[in-house]
């Protein structure tokens, strides 16, 4: 893990590469693009105490042009989703997507039989690296996505990963 | 504010454009066996559908002082009374009776200005030609509420300045809580 | 104030806010119709969130509808979930024990006090203050803390059940409430000093957004919004539920009418809060938690039936109609943002767009509610 294909680069620089990663893995900037109950374990995670300044991310940015990552943390409605698609859109390459919580990944508590509302999930129609179950999921395990997609860019853990210790069955 | 008053004019109200007394009485006595006003039977089944009047209901029961029950084009003049005796609007509701062909629309009044009071009025209109005036001109936070029950039922309030889907999309076409909805 | 500037036609112009907005606390879009930098209208439009819960309502079982009244209002969750669970009480006639009573006031208290202090964090951040957040999020952390140690979740509380509450609650418990009020006293004059005495966030709300006692009753507004206008309404005085008439606590009430008053509602409510957990916690009995005799299937009798509770935000009401079955007929929640929101068209009219959107905030406005 941790290749990413660029095919339309002409020019392809090794170390300059592994530089360009590792400063973009560093300084993740996220869209401040909370929809419901998620965004605030997403602004829980970058207030005080679990602080994602730390791994660079406490920059939200509003604005689609300025980000690299779109943590997309709620429920997409379905007058929400041209919203959605248009600001991943505008959003300039190298960009992510992180699916946070049960509604971004498959639709959560609101999918049922009979239901008019919401899109299923955020990856039928957008691109997403890293999902984080959980409603809403910690801000911990929001750090965890974070460290899991840089992961994905960079191809190397910035912090090791704590086994539960707990014996196999 | 004047809670006998409030109550005296609803049942003024109600009592409007109903049949002479005989004929209600004769009703009344197939139904069941209780007040000249119109009363729902206390039994679970088969209910008879209840006739326009005031109930004085028990509030710890119920959550209501006072359940009225008018015509369609009476709801106007029952905002104003309330309006006058300086209660506020807090919801609409809309009821699909889809066994009955009906629907009808539920309006919760409370008094915020000392002693606990509550008023619902309800109203039925039947179910392919629902139209209800709109009390947006006494209560204009009726408005939101009008285009939220014409968003999950239909209704269409007559005179609403702006009857638009509020919840739903704006290019959607269903209406999603009557009961032979299907989803999409 | 701003008639000539709204005379000349020149100047004006459509600007969309939102849906995605760091302002408008989830996704509300509002359309503005602008002279230059003064508002002519602005419309918001809703259902950008819109989830379906009074469908679900009807799909669901009573019990089975429960984890909803958290993903409502997901900053005061606690009170939606003794809403909901004291009205199907009410319906089934189930009786609640005195120590889950207590039990759920001290939780629901201190999930009002959260609430507040993230409004608090997330009206200044409007303003343009980045560092209040940080200090009550720092508060508010202590409190999820505690609630999470007795209900598991953090943010959408799913505790109360028909008959008292999901598990009891350890002493450590009450005492980390009690050293927690104790922390948060402390702290409260450093609020008041740097923000609330601070005269840029003086200026930017005192005399800003004027909100009426009639404009509060026209559009049915409840809660702070309704307080800061002058009017002496709170559901757990004037329509008491739970074990409220037993506490002896404060309604505070402003009578200016401005963003100012509903933010020193809120500030002041924060205090009263504290003094309701305290009382609470001191008389709280021994006891089981939960109701003997709950049954497993709910089936009242049909009809409808009716129950308010004070919300952070205001009145939430329920009204359910039943008709004999273990599921709702309808389920209509009646969400206080919603009637607060409603009167942003005509409240905002020829203000700066700067002090629209104080008004805004000082609204508190959770758009999940509104959308249900």
């Amino acid at each position: 893990m941790g290749s990413e294909s660029i095919p339309s680069s002409i020019i392809q620089l090794s170390t300059v590469d592994k530089v360009l990663e590792l400063g973009r893995a560093n300084s993740l900037w996220p869209m401040t693009f909370g929809l419901a109950c998620c965004a605030i374990e997403m602004m829980a995670a970058g207030a005080s105490r679990f602080d994602l300044s730390r791994f660079g991310a406490e920059v939200f940015r509003p604005s689609p042009r300025q980000c690299d990552v779109m943590i997309v943390a709620g429920t997409i409605s379905k007058k929400m989703f041209p919203a959605v698609k248009t600001l991943y859109d505008q959003m300039p390459e190298p960009k992510w997507v992180i699916a946070m919580g049960n509604c971004a990944i498959s639709g959560g508590p609101f999918k049922f039989d009979g239901q008019y509302g919401i899109i299923e999930g955020a990856d039928t129609f957008l691109p997403v690296d890293v999902y984080i179950p959980g409603c809403p999921p910690r801000p911990e395990a929001l750090i965890e996505g974070i460290l899991e997609l840089e992961e994905k860019i960079t191809g190397n853990r910035r912090w090791p990963r704590v086994e539960s210790g707990l014996s196999q069955p | 504010m004047n809670k006998a008053n409030v109550i005296q004019e609803l049942r003024a109200l109600a009592s409007e454009g109903m049949p002479d007394e005989p004929e209600v009485a004769a009703v009344v006595e197939q139904a069941s066996p209780e007040g000249e006003e119109g009363a729902a039977p206390k039994k679970a089944a088969p209910p008879a559908p209840r006739k326009n009047g005031v109930l004085e209901v028990d509030y710890a029961g119920k959550g209501v002082h006072v359940d009225a029950q008018v015509k369609a084009d009476q709801v106007v003049r029952a905002a104003q009374i309330l309006d006058e005796a300086g209660m506020t609007l807090e919801a609409i509701t809309g009821v699909d009776w889809i066994n009955d062909k009906e629907l009808e629309v539920v309006y919760d009044y409370s008094y915020t200005g000392g002693e606990c009071f509550r008023v619902v009025v309800r109203a039925r209109i039947p179910r392919d030609q629902a139209n209800i005036p709109t009390i947006s001109e006494v209560f204009p936070g009726a408005n939101w509420h009008e285009r939220e029950t014409f968003d999950f039922f239909g209704i269409h309030f007559e005179g609403h300045p702006q009857l638009e889907y509020l919840l739903l999309p704006e290019d959607c076409d269903f209406h999603p809580l009557l009961k032979d909805f299907k989803g999409c | 104030m701003s008639s000539q500037a709204l005379s000349q036609n020149k100047e004006r112009f459509e600007l969309n806010l939102g849906p995605q907005h760091p302002a408008t606390h989830g996704v509300l879009r509002v359309k503005l119709l602008m002279d230059g930098e003064y508002v002519v209208d602005a419309e918001p439009v809703l259902g950008y969130i819109h989830r379906m819960h009074e469908l679900m309502g009807e799909n669901r079982t009573w019990a089975q509808y429960l984890p909803n009244m958290g993903r409502l209002d997901y900053l005061s969750a606690l009170s939606y979930n003794l809403g909901y669970v004291e009205l199907v009480e009410k319906m089934a006639g189930i009786e609640v024990p005195e120590r889950a009573e207590y039990i759920r006031v001290i939780t629901t208290e201190m999930n009002r006090i959260s609430s507040h202090l993230l409004w608090f964090g997330a009206f200044v951040l409007d303003l343009g203050g980045f560092t209040p957040l940080l200090y009550a999020f720092d508060d508010r952390e202590q409190i999820l803390d505690l609630l999470e140690a007795v209900t598991g979740s953090r943010l959408t509380y799913c505790y109360f059940r028909f008959g008292g509450c999901y598990n009891d609650v350890e002493d450590d418990f009450l005492s980390g409430c009690l050293a927690f009020i104790k922390r948060l006293r402390a702290r409260m004059p450093m609020y008041h000093n740097l923000v609330t005495k601070n005269v840029i966030l003086r200026q930017r709300l005192e005399g800003v957004g004027p909100i009426s006692a009639e404009m509060c009753r026209k559009y049915g507004a409840t809660g702070p919004v309704l307080r800061g206008s002058g009017i002496n309404y709170d559901v757990r005085k004037n329509e008491p539920y739970s074990v409220y008439p037993e506490l002896d606590f404060d309604v505070p009430v402003y009578h200016e009418g401005d963003s100012m008053a509903r933010y020193m509602v809120r500030m002041d409510e924060m205090d009263q809060c504290m003094r309701i957990i305290e009382q609470a916690i001191a008389k709280i009995p021994e006891g089981p938690v939960r109701a003997e005799k709950v049954p497993k299937m709910i089936k009242p009798e049909p009809g409808d039936y009716y129950h308010a509770v004070e919300a952070a935000r205001g009145t939430f009401g329920i009204r359910a109609v039943s008709d004999g079955k273990n599921q709702a007929y309808r389920m209509k929640l009646r969400s206080p943002t919603f009637s607060n929101l409603s009167l942003y068209q005509e409240a905002s009219k020829g203000m700066l767009l700067a002090d629209a959107l104080a008004l805004m905030g000082s609204l508190d406005l959770v758009i999940p509610e509104i959308d249900r």
